[in-house]
This record gives C-alpha cells, sequence and structure tokens, in this order.
C-alpha cells in the first residue's frame, strides 16, 4: 500500500476496493462459463481494466486487457484440439489469466490506490480489532517487498551458479529461501521500529485526516457486487 | 515476559504470513498439472515447514500463530478457496498454538508437532471436492478445465482420500518442521540469528 499522500485517489471508499476484491476473486475464480453466470464473469474481469483506465495507468491496464482476452480466446478455441501434456500446460496458462488475474489485478488496484492510514481507518469503522487488522496490512504491504528481495537473491544466486536444473532442488531450495527469510526478518524489525516510532500500538485511539465514506460511486459498485453474489448463487444451485 | 502482543508481534505475524502465502503459492501452482494435486498436501506442509519454524521462534506469546492462522484464512478466501479453507485456517491456528503453549513455546518438538497440525488448512482446498463432487466436477468442465482435466482429478481424489491426504499434511508438516530446524541450526544459529 501507498506511503505518499500526494498520490491518494479516493474514488473508491477502502471497504468497497475490499468488498469488490473479494467478489471478484470469488466469482471469477470458482464456477463455469456458461449462461448469465458466464457473462458476469467476464463483466466482473473489466472492471479492473475499468479502474486502471480511470486511473490512467495504461501499460497495467492493457497489459491485463491483452492477455484476458488471447487466454479467452485460447480457452475457448484451442483447448478442444490439444491432448495429454500440451493441453494440461494450455489449461494451466489460461486458467491462471482467466481465472487468477482479475483478483490480483484487482487486489494490485487496492494496493496502489489505499494508502496503510485509509485501509485502518475503514477497518476501524467495521469494528475489525488491531490484532487483525495491523497484521493484515503489513501481509499486503510486504507481498511486493518480497518480490523485490526475491529478484535480487535470484540474480545474485545464478551469479553464484545455484540455478534451475542445477540437480540439486533441496539446494535450490535452501540457497532461495534462507537469504529471503533472513532478509525479510531484517526488513520486519526495521518495520517495526519504524512504525512504533509514528505511535503505533500506543494506548491512545489513532486519529487520521483521511477521507473515508461511501459516495454514489461506492453505491453503484456496491450494486454490481451484490448482481455478481447473486449470479453466482444462482450458478451454484445450478441454474 | 509481557503475555500481552505488542505492536512488534503484529508486524512479525504480517510478515511471516506473506512469507508463507508466498511460498505456499509458488508450490501450489503445480496443482495445474493433475498428479500434482494430491501431491500438495505432501509438499505445502513439508516446504512451509521451513519458514512456520522461524515464525516459531519468533511466536512466544499466546495468540500468534492463531492470528496466523487466521490471516491464512482470509486470504484463502479471498483467493476464492471457498468456505472450508476460511473455516479451517483459524481452527488449525488455534489448536497449533494451544501444543506449542503446552511446552511453553520452548519445546522445539512440541513446535514441529504444531507446525504438522497447522498445515492441516490445506485439507481445506480438498473438501469441495469430496463433499460436492458431480457439482464440482460440472463447474471444472464447464469452467474451461474441460474433460481430460476433471476426469483425471476425479480419479486422483477419491472419497476415501480424505484420510490419507489429512495425514501427510500433518506427517510432512512434521518433516518439513524438523528440515526447517535443521536449516535453521544451520544458518540462523551460526549467525547468531535465533
Amino acid at each position: 500500500m501507498l506511503e505518499k499522500k500526494s498520490e491518494i485517489h479516493s474514488l473508491l471508499d477502502p471497504r468497497t476496493k475490499l468488498l469488490m476484491v473479494l467478489t471478484i476473486a470469488t466469482v471469477v475464480i470458482g464456477g463455469s462459463n456458461l449462461g448469465v453466470y458466464g457473462r458476469t464473469k467476464y463483466f466482473l474481469s473489466a472492471i479492473p481494466f475499468l479502474l486502471f483506465l480511470l486511473e490512467k495507468q495504461w501499460k497495467t491496464a492493457f497489459l491485463y486487457g491483452g492477455a484476458y482476452i488471447i487466454a479467452v480466446l485460447g480457452e475457448s478455441y484451442l483447448l478442444h484440439y490439444t491432448y495429454g501434456v500440451l493441453n494440461f500446460i494450455l489449461v494451466a496458462v489460461c486458467m491462471v489469466v482467466t481465472r487468477f488475474v482479475p483478483g490480483f489485478i484487482m487486489a494490485d488496484y487496492m494496493m496502489k490506490t489505499t494508502t496503510v492510514s485509509a485501509f485502518m481507518a475503514a477497518m476501524e469503522r467495521m469494528h475489525i480489532p488491531q490484532a487483525v487488522t495491523i497484521p493484515l496490512a503489513v501481509t499486503f504491504r510486504f507481498f511486493p517487498t518480497i518480490g523485490e528481495e526475491h529478484g535480487a537473491i535470484n540474480q545474485a544466486m545464478s551469479v553464484r551458479g545455484v540455478r534451475l536444473g542445477g540437480g540439486k532442488p533441496l539446494k535450490m531450495l535452501e540457497y532461495r529461501m534462507m537469504p529471503l527469510m533472513i532478509s525479510c526478518m531484517n526488513i520486519s524489525d526495521e518495520l517495526s521500529a519504524a512504525a512504533i516510532t509514528r505511535g503505533l500500538g500506543s494506548p491512545r485511539k489513532r486519529t487520521n485526516i483521511c477521507h473515508i465514506g461511501f459516495t454514489w460511486v461506492d453505491g453503484i459498485a456496491f450494486a454490481v457486487c451484490i448482481g455478481a453474489w447473486a449470479a453466482f448463487i444462482c450458478g451454484l444451485m445450478g441454474r | 515476559m509481557n503475555q500481552k502482543l505488542q505492536a512488534k508481534d503484529f508486524i512479525t505475524i504480517g510478515v511471516f504470513t506473506a512469507i508463507l502465502f508466498v511460498v505456499c503459492f509458488a508450490v501450489a501452482m503445480l496443482g495445474f498439472i493433475p498428479i500434482f494435486i494430491p501431491l500438495l498436501s505432501v509438499l505445502v506442509p513439508f516446504i512451509g515447514g521451513i519458514p512456520f519454524m522461524l515464525f516459531a521462534t519468533k511466536a512466544q506469546k499466546f495468540g500468534m500463530t492463531t492470528i496466523m492462522g487466521l490471516l491464512i484464512g482470509i486470504i484463502n478466501g479471498m483467493m476464492g478457496h471457498g468456505i472450508w479453507a476460511f473455516l479451517l485456517g483459524p481452527a488449525c491456528g488455534l489448536l497449533a498454538d494451544l501444543i506449542m503453549k503446552s511446552g511453553n513455546y520452548r519445546s522445539s518438538r512440541k513446535s514441529e508437532l504444531a507446525c504438522g497440525v497447522f498445515f492441516v488448512w490445506v485439507i481445506g482446498n480438498y473438501l469441495p471436492i469430496i463433499f460436492t463432487r458431480a457439482q464440482y466436477r460440472e463447474q471444472l468442465i464447464t469452467g474451461g478445465y474441460g474433460q481430460e482435466y476433471a476426469d483425471a482429478l476425479m480419479k486422483l481424489i477419491p472419497d476415501w482420500s480424505l484420510a490419507p491426504l489429512g495425514i501427510a499434511t500433518v506427517v510432512f508438516g512434521f518433516l518439513g518442521a524438523v528440515l526447517g530446524k535443521t536449516m535453521l541450526k544451520k544458518h540462523f544459529e551460526r549467525a547468531g540469528i535465533v
């Protein structure tokens, strides 16, 4: 999640974004592609694309949109003509893009457009205890960090010749995971020192200047989510 | 020692949840090849045991492992793994926490056992296949996985397989923890970190 105040863009309330992540992840991953339900899935998958367009993040938006369309086409036309291993690989690639990526992109949108402060404020409004919100905020904030660290370690290890296909899977695991865990632990210590300096965990109630509240845009988003859940439940009932 | 959870503990939980989740997710990607689906109950706990054991050295207070289980459940729920994965996360976390508490958070044998119990949440991902088999198969086929994948998966996970899969998560969670402990000894204790 963002730290810089200048990049805050509060088109949607953090709670709405959370609901949309949950909706897209659940509805798009589960269920069939047929009928009304199938169309709901395409519709939902388009939402993060539109949101990123509104944020003027052209690259993310079009990369996602392009990959999604190619995967949908591949899924509907190519799968019937392939067998065996090729079929499974194709299924895997298309599945990841059409099932998981919409949810990821939506979660990415949530993280890129929500400050930690706004997230915490929204969670507080929902009366979720700090014992859950602080670790959850840290977890989401930490995913990109792990990615960066992993990339750096990967480079360092391939310089030393520890790479995939080296014939020693356990060694590979050890030399990737141990440095990652050590550096993550150090970052975690730094993070908690920084957070405590800023007053996290003080007995006082947390205050902040974020504007949290529902607008008509949130209203539309809620309507879309309710519709998607209705379609999802109908799909489960076998309609 | 102060038994109340502090801000530092919350951050530790958050960081380790992220690590554990990334590791498990990377392993679970193999599941797109059907033969690996039952094997996930072996691989995920086995490899996840390494970060868990490091977490166990940091989790010296009651509640930390429970919260981690809850977070894993929430994230799995958000990823669309369904209600079972969401409920099993905190339940297994609490059980693991109780086991570690019984060893006063000092006993490494208890931590290894707790690791085995903690990873039972992996089973949550198989439950929909077994409880709603016909529906699940239908969803796979109409959902674009294709007939071949669906049939292969159904053959690989028969109803009776739940028990061996569950046992596998515990056993390999335990073994993963043992592996994790060895690695910690090798790298961390020598460097004086733990």
